[in-house]
């Protein structure tokens, strides 16, 4: 039995269900950062000797790493917005074929693929600098909270990844037999990998800048 | 919306803001200044991040209701923290 509305609009709530589920998902997930948000807010308000917190971490990398990670999200949508051209015109009519298509799309994926690996690296080696340093979650408050949101954030990356590594590689076969259930399927891909830029939007600030 | 040169001109906004919140952090401002702007600089990015690149404007009220609530139920649960902390937070300044 297939999924019901994939790719028709659902009456009753206007949406296709992978957009209308993509993002009841993504709402349960800010509240899942925002638990780790407030217990930030709640434990460095209330701790007086609070460290330094750009002595500790590494502002260059993180930097890079969220220009990186911006740039993953600029090529995601490119990677969408190469396919959606097909179902907004008439097919041809913008005089773009097919194949043409398919080769920019596989472009912009695989370039967030790649900055995708970029940002991981450089987390890899933030973290390793630190453990080299001895300083570990156990550490401090700071820390303790330090590897527990950018860890968990990471493995949000990976997970983001991994779908995109499956509609770059076998899943791109579904783009010649239902061309526009595939186009959806990478913009709910999308919308998730977005959202991983967004918290990254917020931690950025939250741990090595304030 | 297709719009490669609106998604272009986002990504150029961000970069903009991301270097204007580095900047601002090297200012050595008061703490409350640099935490406002900071946050504030943060929201910027990510409205535009989430009205253009994930589609949100012109999205539909089944879609917007939900994540307002979800917006209402985590300002609600950081105030409250704040406000429970508030002692610690402004004590020191009154």
């Amino acid at each position: 039995m297939s999924i019901p509305y994939t790719t028709d609009v659902r009456p009753d709530t206007g949406l296709t269900n992978p957009k209308l589920g993509i993002w009841l998902f993504l709402a349960s997930e800010v509240m899942l950062f925002g638990s780790l948000f407030s217990a930030y807010a709640l434990l460095r308000s209330g701790d007086p000797s609070w460290p330094d917190q750009s002595a500790v971490v590494n502002v260059p990398w993180a930097t890079l790493n969220t220009i990186v990670l911006i740039s993953s999200s600029v090529t995601m949508v490119l990677a969408w917005a190469a396919l959606a051209p097909r179902h907004t015109v008439a097919n041809g009519a913008n005089g773009v074929t097919e194949a043409q298509q398919l080769r920019r799309y596989r472009m912009f994926m695989g370039l967030t693929l790649l900055l995708g690996a970029v940002f991981l690296g450089i987390k890899a080696i933030e973290y390793g600098g630190k453990l080299a340093d001895g300083l570990v979650p156990a550490t401090n408050n700071f820390l303790g909270l330090y590897f527990t949101m950018t860890g968990l954030h990471a493995l949000h990356v990976v997970g983001g990844m991994i779908v995109n590594a499956y509609l770059l590689g076998p899943g791109v076969r579904m783009w010649t037999r239902d061309p526009q259930r595939f186009t959806n399927r990478v913009e709910v891909a999308g919308i998730y990998w977005h959202f991983v830029d967004v918290i990254w939007i917020f931690l950025f600030p939250v741990l090595y800048l304030l | 919306m297709t719009d490669v040169r609106g998604y272009v001109a986002v990504f150029g906004a961000l970069l903009t803001l991301t270097l204007v919140t580095v900047t601002i952090a090297n200012l050595s401002l008061p703490v409350v200044p640099t935490v406002v702007l900071g946050l504030t600089i943060a929201a910027a990015k990510a409205t535009l991040v989430v009205m253009f690149f994930m589609h949100l404007k012109g999205e539909r009220p089944m879609v917007l209701w939900p994540l307002a609530l979800t917006v209402f139920l985590f300002v609600f649960l950081l105030a409250f923290v704040l406000w429970s902390e508030s002692d610690h937070i402004l004590g020191p300044q009154l």
